[in-house]
């Protein structure tokens, strides 16, 4: 339920700031999405196991699923790398970094 | 085995055909017409066994998996079309040295020519569905080449003719699934004996229908004949090689292979006798009015596909035998007046009637050579045009249904032959007869004329000795058939019915030539208020129109425009989701606990701070509060590789953002009641419609089979008890290789793009300090961090590696370290007083790419284990203390390399151009952020761009 709704939180602040001018802000909008994408993952996963997922150090009931945390570990990384690539195109125009107002 | 040496050495031909033509020029046709009469030889080596009805086969498995087979198979029907296609290519290649002229070159017509016989001889051999497919296909892409290599005016017929063959491409593709998935196999040979085509007959029908449509494209049948007197435009070689001669029987090979299932079938006769008729009679009248000669050859060869549809469409044993034999006969004749209308062209100048008189006086031979083509073209004795036209006239005196139809289509077909014999003569006597106009013309020199001679001279001498075709005919009928029937081939058979029509044709033939005058006249009268070409041109760009139609919303440049339409397509489909309605699992226990509250409260309020500030640097902020809260959960659901990964990432982010804020203004756009009103609704909504999903597909299943998997495989499979970095590094090591790859294309993205738009520096000067505020100085102000970052940098580094090493083992691994080495450098960097000198020396893309070599490089070792990225793993003694190895530690140091790469190119970027400053003023990369140093001189603000600013700093009323 708390997975949920956070990941509707999210979506909702990603849907609004994607949908705005600003390419930092649509960057940023996707940063949330990307965190709602992760977060349904781990949700997948099923959140009723939380220990961390490393041999040894609990029992094997109560790890998490590593696979989808593996999926999101690469994610976040991707995400990042986007948003970076967007973040240098949002500081390339000049000044300014509306997408709807054409030099 | 001959057939695929014959087959590969055809290829092997094309590849050296540049070569021959660099050398020897023009000539270069000589030795491929050698090699072409070599490997028609070869295929004719096996003939005597072919004829006695022992196919040749060859099957090399290709793709085993789906069952399909390079299988080729030689049968009497093959061995027709490939020494066709291999005996008039080499008289082609012969004519091409003397056609092209000197000076051009000629070497990808000559590529292109032998790739085209490789590809029919390929076609006409295949003995497995999709590898025919395969063929078809290329031999349209081979022709859309060959046509639009004639020059510019050739572009839109090449695309014409490519996009009629490719559509009938497509139904052939049909046909060939679903035969392939209701057969079960996709071995011709196999479907055509052992299907059972009876059981249901609607699925029959329709693949008959999709095969007709293919054969009815390739072979020019109405309504689709225009493409091929459009094709014209292509150089006479390549009309007389592929246009009238070879690959526009393709689609009449396709009917008679596939006739022994559909002969018998009504709408199949109905279909092809109705249309091949139409289009004979059609066809010929269209050839009777045409000035130019190509295009009467044109219109010719569209009128003998007619027939030859028609043959094959009557069925009996003797209609096929008849359709084989006239299938040879026309392309001996027509590649004949093909390539004397390409010499009258060449020394004349002209191809046009009107034009060229009285020829025969200078070039007899030519002349002579064009009355024997034309001979059997108009069916008269004792060409082999005759001896098919009779065949043809008693087939369908002999149609197997009411004797009246017979007769009827018997009197269509005397009609289309009457109009054939009567452009047959227009053609002869436009060019050669009347008074001699250019009287300094001469013979062309032999090698011109002698591929023309020879397949002249044949088409007589083949005419007289038919009877030694009646062996390859009487397979041809076995094969097509699968029942025996007697050809019955004999110059002269004695007095028959059909001999009373040849007659009547000739004398009508005469009466309509001696007539030519007024009939001309009344022909061209007669217009069509519409051409083939036309309604294919409107039918096109009404594609295209709906096309621009279609994707119009799409081609706007704001992303808002672009992810409009894909939230609300989502929203819809949530919302049918809802509608429908799914039975759903009960919930698992224990999804949820009490402190998970406490972050989604965190979280809500500061995405609505987020959605809600104007504020840049408070909008970053808000990010990173966001990031910190997401990790603290992934923490808090035992993925402690995800919160040390995003913990570190929510760093690099801030650092990059501040940089790229820095050219920008300090408050976002406004953005309007009614957007933010519109787009507040719809956040809501998916929102709304994303809580509902998840909680309705998540939470409701017990731990699923792979999770078991690998937490209890994963020390004995790997040697690492980290689960998770084994899966990225092991278990789904190719996965992580596409994802760096990813990343290093974003650092060598994010170079090559501030490379080749240089980045302003930031015209835009806050003035939110008061002036003589302690924090002015950002030079002075980041001496805390630089001294430190001094001291702390090689701790980090040192740090990072140390993560790296034991991430099989423990939260770490190549991301992480690389994310904690990256923020060293960040901070190295955000704080050092000249960023650029610094960072000049840090390879960014040079990082990133040995990382990904790296990468690849620690697969290919797994490659000696039988698998790409297999990792090895074992104990060394070393020492006397036990160290664990595993080659995934090479590709983790990849993976290492091509984030750091990403990090410090995205960093040395955004930095460069703001470090200028320095130099003259000191100020800081952190000046970007909130201070400015007044006694620095600002570059002005350009007019506009200052008022837009000037807007935003005042808060942006508009």
């Amino acid at each position: 339920m708390t997975l949920a709704l956070g990941i509707g939180v999210l979506v909702a602040g990603g849907v609004f700031l994607v949908l705005q001018r600003g390419l930092v802000r649509i960057t940023f909008g996707f940063v949330l999405l990307g965190h709602a994408a992760n977060l349904l993952f781990l949700a997948a996963g099923g959140t009723q196991r939380r220990e961390p997922p490393i041999e040894g150090t609990a029992a094997l009931g109560q790890m998490a699923d590593p696979l989808p945390q593996a999926f999101v570990l690469t994610a976040i990384v991707i995400t990042f790398g986007i948003t970076i690539y967007l973040l240098v195109l949002a500081a390339a125009g000049k000044g300014d970094d509306d997408t709807e107002r054409l030099p | 085995m001959v057939l695929v040496l014959v087959l590969g050495a055809l290829v092997v031909s094309a590849a050296a055909a540049p070569l021959f033509e660099r050398f020897l020029g023009r000539n270069a046709g000589w030795p491929l017409a050698v090699i072409f009469l070599v490997l028609g030889s070869a295929i004719a080596w096996p003939a005597p066994r072919v004829l006695a009805n022992q196919p040749v086969a060859f099957t090399w498995p290709w793709l085993p998996s789906i069952d399909v087979a390079f299988a080729l198979r030689l049968d009497g029907l093959s061995l027709l079309f490939a020494l066709l296609i291999l005996g008039v290519g080499a008289l082609i290649m012969a004519y091409c040295t003397r056609y092209f002229g000197h000076g051009a070159r000629h070497g990808t017509v000559y590529l292109l020519l032998t790739l085209f016989a490789a590809s029919m001889l390929g076609l006409v051999l295949a003995d497995d569905l999709v590898l025919l497919f395969v063929f078809w296909e290329l031999t349209s892409v081979c022709s859309f080449f060959l046509i639009g290599n004639a020059g510019l005016a050739a572009a839109q017929p090449a695309k014409r003719a490519l996009l009629v063959t490719a559509m009938g491409g497509l139904g052939l593709l049909g046909a060939v699934l679903l035969l392939a998935v209701a057969a079960g196999t996709t071995r011709l040979s196999v479907i055509l004996r052992e299907f059972d085509w009876a059981a249901d007959p609607a699925f029959t029908t329709v693949v008959l229908l999709l095969l007709v449509f293919a054969a009815f494209t390739k072979s020019a049948q109405i309504p689709f004949h225009f493409w091929l007197p459009d094709a014209m435009a292509a150089s006479t070689p390549v009309s007389a090689y592929l246009h009238a001669a070879t690959m526009v029987k393709a689609g009449i090979y396709l009917l008679m292979r596939f006739s022994p299932e559909f002969a018998e079938g009504a709408l199949w006769t109905a279909l092809l006798v109705g249309t091949g008729l139409a289009t004979a009679v059609v066809g010929a009248l269209l050839a009777l009015k045409q000035h130019d000669l190509k295009a009467l050859l044109a219109y010719s060869t569209v009128s003998q596909l007619g027939f030859l549809t028609a043959l094959v469409g009557i069925g009996t044993p003797e209609a096929l035998g008849a359709a084989a034999l006239h299938t040879l006969a026309h392309a001996l004749f027509k590649a004949t007046l093909f390539m004397l209308v390409g010499i009258i062209d060449r020394e004349a100048g002209s191809r046009d009637v009107r034009r060229l008189d009285g020829l025969w006086r200078v070039m007899p031979v030519t002349a002579t050579l064009t009355g024997l083509a034309a001979m059997s073209l108009a069916g008269i004795p004792p060409a082999l045009g005759f001896v098919s036209k009779e065949k043809i006239y008693a087939a369908f005196v002999d149609f197997p249904g009411p004797e009246w139809l017979g007769w009827l289509l018997g009197a269509v077909a005397v009609f289309a032959a009457v109009l054939t014999f009567a452009y047959g003569f227009r053609l002869l006597h436009g060019a050669f007869g009347g008074t001699t106009v250019q009287r300094r013309l001469v013979e062309p020199s032999w090698p011109f004329r002698t591929p023309a001679a020879v397949a002249a001279v044949l088409g007589i001498v083949l005419g007289i000795a038919v009877s030694t075709l009646s062996l390859l005919v009487e397979q041809i009928i076995l094969d097509t058939r699968f029942m025996s029937g007697d050809p019955h081939l004999e110059l002269w058979p004695g007095f028959s019915a059909e001999l009373a029509m040849s007659a009547l044709t000739v004398v009508l033939g005469l009466l309509l030539f001696r007539a030519r005058a007024p009939v001309d006249r009344w022909l061209q009268r007669r217009r069509l208020p519409f051409s083939g070409v036309s309604v294919f041109e409107r039918c096109y760009s009404a594609v295209i129109r709906f096309g621009g139609w279609v994707g119009a919303p799409t081609r706007s440049l704001a992303p808002s425009v672009q992810m409009l339409p894909i939230v609300l397509v989502l929203l819809a489909l949530a919302a049918v989701g809802l509608w429908w309605g799914v039975p759903l699992a009960p919930r698992a226990p224990g999804t949820t606990r009490i402190e998970d509250w406490l972050i989604v409260a965190v979280l809500a309020a500061a995405v609505a701070a987020i959605a809600a500030t104007r504020f840049r640097i408070a909008a970053v902020c808000l990010l990173g509060v966001i990031g910190f809260v997401v990790a603290m959960w992934f923490l808090m659901l035992g993925a402690p590789d995800l919160a040390l990964t995003q913990l570190l990432i929510e760093f690099l982010t801030v650092a990059v953002a501040v940089l790229a804020l820095s050219r920008l203004p300090a408050l976002f756009q406004p953005g309007g009641r009614l957007r933010t009103g519109a787009s507040a609704a719809i956040a809501l909504l998916a929102g709304a419609g994303a809580t509902v999903v998840a909680f309705a597909f998540t939470g409701r299943r017990g731990p699923s089979a792979v999770r078991d998997y690998y937490l209890s495989e994963s020390e004995e499979a790997t040697g690492g008890t980290n689960v998770v970095n084994t899966i990225l590094v092991d278990f789904r090591a190719l996965d992580t290789l596409g994802e760096i790859t990813v990343l290093a294309a974003v650092a060598i993205g994010v170079a090559a793009f501030v490379e080749s738009t240089p980045l302003l520096r930031s015209a835009l000067q806050r003035e939110l300090l008061p002036r003589g505020s302690p924090i002015e100085n950002a030079a002075d102000n980041a001496v805390v961090i630089r001294v430190f970052g001094r001291l702390l940098v090689p701790v980090i580094i040192a740090f990072s590696l140390y993560l790296l090493l034991r991430g099989h083992n423990a939260p770490g691994g190549g991301f992480i370290a690389a994310l904690v080495g990256g923020a060293g450098l960040a901070m190295v960097y955000i704080a050092s007083l000249a960023p650029d000198r610094r960072s000049a020396a840090w390879p960014s893309v040079g990082l990133a790419g040995a990382g990904l070599a790296i990468a690849v490089a620690a697969g290919l070792i797994g490659l000696a284990d039988g698998s790409f990225l297999r990792p090895f793993h074992g104990e060394l003694e070393l020492l006397g203390a036990t160290v664990k190895g595993t080659t995934s530690l090479i590709f983790d140091v990849g993976v290492y390399l091509i984030v750091i790469g990403v990090i410090v190119s995205a960093l040395r970027r955004m930095g460069s151009g703001l470090s200028g400053a320095l130099a003259h003023g000191g100020e800081g990369v952190l000046d970007g952020l909130v201070i400015r140093r007044s006694k620095a001189r600002p570059r002005a603000p350009e007019g506009g761009k200052a008022g837009h600013a000037e807007r935003y700093r005042n808060g942006g009323g508009e």
